[in-house]
């Protein structure tokens, strides 16, 4: 919203403050200030319309300059003359259906209008905030609404037909060209003002383009009507169209202003339009306009909740300055009066005066202070603590922490072969790539691995991050998920996997990778599953070459909720062995896909109750070896508890091993 | 005459210690002279006469023992050199990188985040944590934005087809953090947010916030201000200067905007705080007695105020980044830096 500096200064007569400080003092007290345009003669200080979301009478100059005036000590000059507003019978007649959708609804009937033209000063004030000059109709229908945040608008009467305007839902099917020349289906939810043939207007958001002002119109219907917030946001909303008008109602605009409208809008319509005439009374439509009951206030909760000494006239004058009616009924206490403008949705209890008092006597005044409470240790959040120290031993490890969207499409699903189905899909997606929420962190991190070979011959990263899982109308399941990958663009990719694993025996000590049928976007001879302590934790995978990364990548994809389930550790001091040990080395000659693991397992079962540890030390092809045969290596540590072994019961330990290699496996 | 034999000997095997070349020549002189069969050993005295003897053994054993000390340095003059030369073989070019992997890196965001939350834990608020999809009354209902309030366009909303949504803050956490712990609680909740919004240099649709709030009896604005205070010099190892202005926001009543005075000029005016000295940081107020009713807690007894602190905007004011899109663009060459 621009409002512009003159205009305020008419409404705030004498004050002086420069633009650039009265800008200042609205940001600290009021609303924001986004920016300050000197234009000729005139400085237009622009506010952050968010910060009006609450403030219907803002959307005018006179709410802002009464807010100014507050500020500056000065007084405000209405520019409303109620007292202008013609007596007698109404020449048209108006029937609301329902008066929670619409509180209200005036208009006044003007003939021998002449439509040209805005004079120099009204097309220049419109066009200073940002308003298209249109004619003089228009242009008073506008500066009204700039001024008085009441929302209006011209029907060249001619051209309605009947006398009777009725505000009422549309009908199924109806339609409406409006005023931008689009033409919209309504239906029940869309409120329109309507004549006996149809929808006009779609109440307070355009008007229809059928009895719209032009050159000729010489009779018109000036239209100055209260709306439900929440019916003119729907249609808005639904229709995709936010007009001046729409803004404004959907802030909850006070139904009293409608006649103040009027009577504005006749002055200056009489200053724009020689010769023009009002037509008997005011058209005047409404329900129970109802008045909030008094507010209840202290100044001793005002200084509690704001941490600062306070007078109780202090808390009357700003409070009087903004209008609000005050009765201290007993020292200190307050009945407060919520004026008109504030009380649509504004304020209505204390804690609403508390803003008031409080931007008023300044936040600046207040003196930081530390709250009397009491020292707790607060709730561990062990979940929180686990991630975070499988984050630093990745990092340790080498890898680089990412963060991807939640995001994925359906291509990058398909890639993986996650059921669509699984997936929760965004419904009103902006870009091509948030169709559905990821029910894998796979997608993303292949993406990473991409675009980062792109630049880099090698590279180790990781995500924690949440897999989305769709389970019908219930909140998704959100299973947080450890995913790392290692890329080479040289290598056999051994160096990656066993990185890998090794990364995952960090984080899990002692788990166990078991080769598992490969997953379509697996290598299919290089796939494991991760399991511990009896429970699959996750996979091991090198990427399938058909992925299309150039190079080698490997990924660990691990759920985090499981791991830290098994990661139960009471640590208890053990004494060692005090006898020596004795250690020898085995090669075992076996077969090309016997697994390390079970020739480990055949030997440790041959060596008995003495073996202390059994560590795998290498693994051989090649030349003298057939090209179908391997040689791996072991290292055996034997000792007993009780007592140094003999040489002969290491001899026999050795020789049970030996044969034990013989043995194909079980 | 023996003794000449001797002497002869010794001079004769001195010499060919001396010449020998490496060790193992050394080794053969030895094992000739010194060895059980070695010259010495063949010498034989039991033929002379019994006078002659003594002084030929004597003669004999001082040879022995001049040859083995001859011996001896020799061959550690060998050994000596020997360890030198294997020693200079083994020559290491100690300016070559080592190898193995370097740590990585933490994303920027969780270092900040890490970092708070200590801050937070040390001052007794608990950690809490929320889903990413939340019901529409978790995000706006219960935060007093019901459905055709005006506040709903602040925050641009991605609809899910399961009828929920993408929290678009995190302060459902405080909502649920309620319902869970009740009064008085201190808590923050960290987590990432999403607006559906076009992406730029300065606008993502993903993004982090960290949500606070404290509920006590008697809280006020002075202890806010405290807190925001006490945390911003934590995190910017300086005294924050800190203002509060209206600002609008539904679950809180009085609602602040929170500025903090420029850390790049100080307050003088630069174009980080566009001249004003001053940089929009974070959104904080009291609770709304709307919100805390709605949770089960009793506004005329308990009050509380809340903030919401950018976690992402903190991140690039710390290390100076100007694109919001680099923290979810995977690029390594961005996030190794940290």
């Amino acid at each position: 919203m621009n409002f512009s500096y003159n205009w305020i200064r008419e409404l705030v007569p004498g004050l002086e403050t420069e633009p650039e400080e009265l800008m200042r003092l609205i940001t600290m007290k009021t609303a924001e200030c986004e920016g300050l345009e000197q234009i000729e003669a005139d400085a237009i200080i622009e506010v952050d319309n968010k910060s009006l979301t609450h403030r219907p009478d803002l959307w005018g100059h006179l709410g802002m300059a009464r807010e100014v005036a507050a500020i500056t000590g000065k007084k405000l000059r209405d520019p409303v003359k109620l007292d202008l507003l013609p007596k007698g019978q109404a020449p048209i007649g108006i029937e609301i259906e329902d008066f929670a959708l619409c509180p209200r609804y005036s208009a006044l009937v003007f003939e021998n209008v002449t439509v040209q033209p805005s004079p120099a000063w009204l097309q220049d004030r419109l066009e200073a905030i940002g308003l298209n000059a249109i004619n003089n109709i228009v242009d008073i229908t506008n500066y009204v609404m700039a001024e008085l945040a009441q929302p209006m608008h011209a029907f060249d009467a001619e051209k309605l037909h009947g006398s009777t305007i009725f505000v009422r839902s549309a009908r199924t099917g109806e339609q409406i060209a409006a005023l931008n020349e689009e033409s919209y289906n309504l239906g029940p939810s869309n409120l329109v003002i309507a004549d006996a043939q149809g929808p006009i207007a779609l109440a307070g958001v355009i008007g229809g383009l059928h009895s719209a002002i032009g050159p000729h119109t010489k009779r018109i219907v000036l239209e100055s009507a209260n709306f439900q917030a929440a019916s003119v946001r729907k249609t808005s909303v639904a229709l995709k169209l936010r007009t001046d008008a729409s803004m404004r109602f959907e802030k909850s605009q006070d139904p009293t202003n409608t006649v103040q409208g009027l009577a504005r809008a006749l002055e200056l319509l009489e200053q724009v339009s020689p010769g023009i005439r009002v037509v008997g009374g005011v058209a005047d439509s409404r329900g129970e306009l109802k008045t909030p009951p008094p507010i209840e206030l202290s100044v001793e909760w005002l200084k509690a909740k704001l941490g600062r000494a306070l007078e109780a006239h202090e808390v009357r004058s700003i409070l009087e300055s903004l209008e609000f009616g005050v009765e201290e009924h007993a020292p200190g206490r307050f009945l407060v009066w919520v004026p008109s403008w504030r009380a649509t949705k504004d304020i209505s209890i204390k804690d609403d005066l508390l803003e008031e008092v409080g931007r008023m006597v300044g936040y600046e005044s207040i003196t930081p202070r530390a709250p009397l409470i009491e020292s707790v240790v607060p709730p561990e959040d062990a979940s929180r603590k686990y991630s975070r120290r499988v984050r630093n031993m990745a990092v340790a490890q080498g890898f680089n922490e990412v963060y991807n969207y939640s995001f994925v499409t359906e291509e990058m699903a398909r890639a993986f072969h996650i059921d669509v189905a699984e997936h929760v899909g965004v419904a009103n997606p902006i870009a091509s790539g948030q169709t559905l929420l990821r029910a894998s962190l796979l997608p993303a991190i292949l993406k990473n691995i991409v675009d980062n070979s792109r630049h880099l011959h090698s590279f180790r990263l990781f995500e924690i991050g949440r897999e989305i899982h769709a389970r019908g109308g219930a909140l998704p399941e959100e299973v947080p998920h450890f995913a790392a990958a290692m890329y080479a663009r040289e290598g056999d990719g051994r160096e990656s996997l066993f990185e890998l694993k090794r990364l995952a025996e960090c984080l899990m000590d002692g788990c166990e990778a078991r080769l598992a049928a490969a997953r379509p976007f697996e290598h299919p001879e290089r796939a494991a599953i991760i399991s511990w302590r009896g429970e699959d934790v996750g996979r091991l995978f090198e990427l399938h070459p058909l992925l299309g990364v150039e190079g080698r990548a490997a990924i660990l994809d691990l759920d985090l909720t499981t791991m830290e389930k098994l990661d139960v550790r009471e640590r208890r001091y053990q004494p060692w062995s005090r006898f020596p040990i004795s250690a020898f080395d085995i090669s075992v000659a076996a077969g090309l896909r016997e697994l390390a693991v079970d020739i480990e397992r055949r030997l440790a079962a041959a060596a008995g109750s003495d073996l202390v540890e059994i560590e795998f030390l290498r693994e051989y092809t090649g030349a003298p070896l057939p090209p179908d045969r391997k040689s791996v290596t072991f290292r055996l540590t034997v000792g007993a508890s009780d007592r140094t072994l003999s040489s002969e019961e290491v001899a026999a330990i050795r020789e049970r091993v030996i044969a034990a290699t013989g043995k194909p496996p079980d | 005459m023996v003794e000449e034999q001797i002497q002869q000997l010794q001079s004769s095997a001195l010499a060919r210690i001396e010449e020998a070349k490496d060790l193992d020549a050394l080794e053969q002189v030895r094992v000739d002279v010194l060895g059980r069969k070695g010259s010495l050993a063949q010498f034989s005295v039991g033929k002379l006469a019994p006078e002659e003897r003594a002084k030929a053994g004597k003669a004999l054993n001082a040879a022995k023992r001049a040859l083995e000390n001859a011996f001896e340095t020799r061959r550690q003059a060998f050994a000596a050199e020997a360890l030198d030369t294997r020693l200079k073989q083994e020559w290491l070019d100690l300016t070559r990188p080592a190898p193995g992997p370097r740590p990585g890196s933490l994303h920027p965001v969780t270092i900040v985040q890490n970092e708070i939350e200590d801050l937070f834990t040390s001052l007794g608020f608990a950690v809490l944590d929320g889903p990413e999809v939340e019901t529409e009354y978790h995000n706006f209902d219960a935060l007093n934005i019901p459905r055709e309030h005006p506040a709903r366009d602040m925050q641009d909303t991605f609809w899910l087809s399961n009828g929920h949504l993408l929290r678009t803050h995190t302060s459902p956490v405080q909502v649920r953090g309620m319902e869970k712990l009740g009064p008085p609680l201190r808590m923050i909740a960290p987590g990432r947010v999403f607006r559906n919004e076009e992406v730029d240099a300065s606008h993502e649709h993903t993004f982090y916030q960290l949500e606070g709030m404290m509920v006590d009896r008697n809280v006020s604005v002075a202890h806010l201000i405290y807190f925001m205070k006490t945390l911003l010099s934590a995190i910017f190892h300086r005294e924050a200067v800190v203002r509060l202005r209206p600002g609008y926001f539904p679950f809180v009543e009085p609602g602040f905007e929170l500025d903090i005075r420029c850390l790049i000029c100080d307050g003088v005016g630069c174009p980080v705080c566009k001249q004003s000295g001053w940089v929009e940081l974070l959104p904080c107020g009291l609770v709304h007695p709307n919100v805390l009713r709605m949770s089960g807690i009793d506004p005329d007894e308990w009050g509380g105020f809340a903030f919401g602190l950018g976690l992402t905007r903190l991140a690039m004011m710390r290390y100076g980044i100007d694109d919001i899109r680099l923290f979810a663009s995977g690029d390594l060459r961005f996030l190794r830096q940290f």
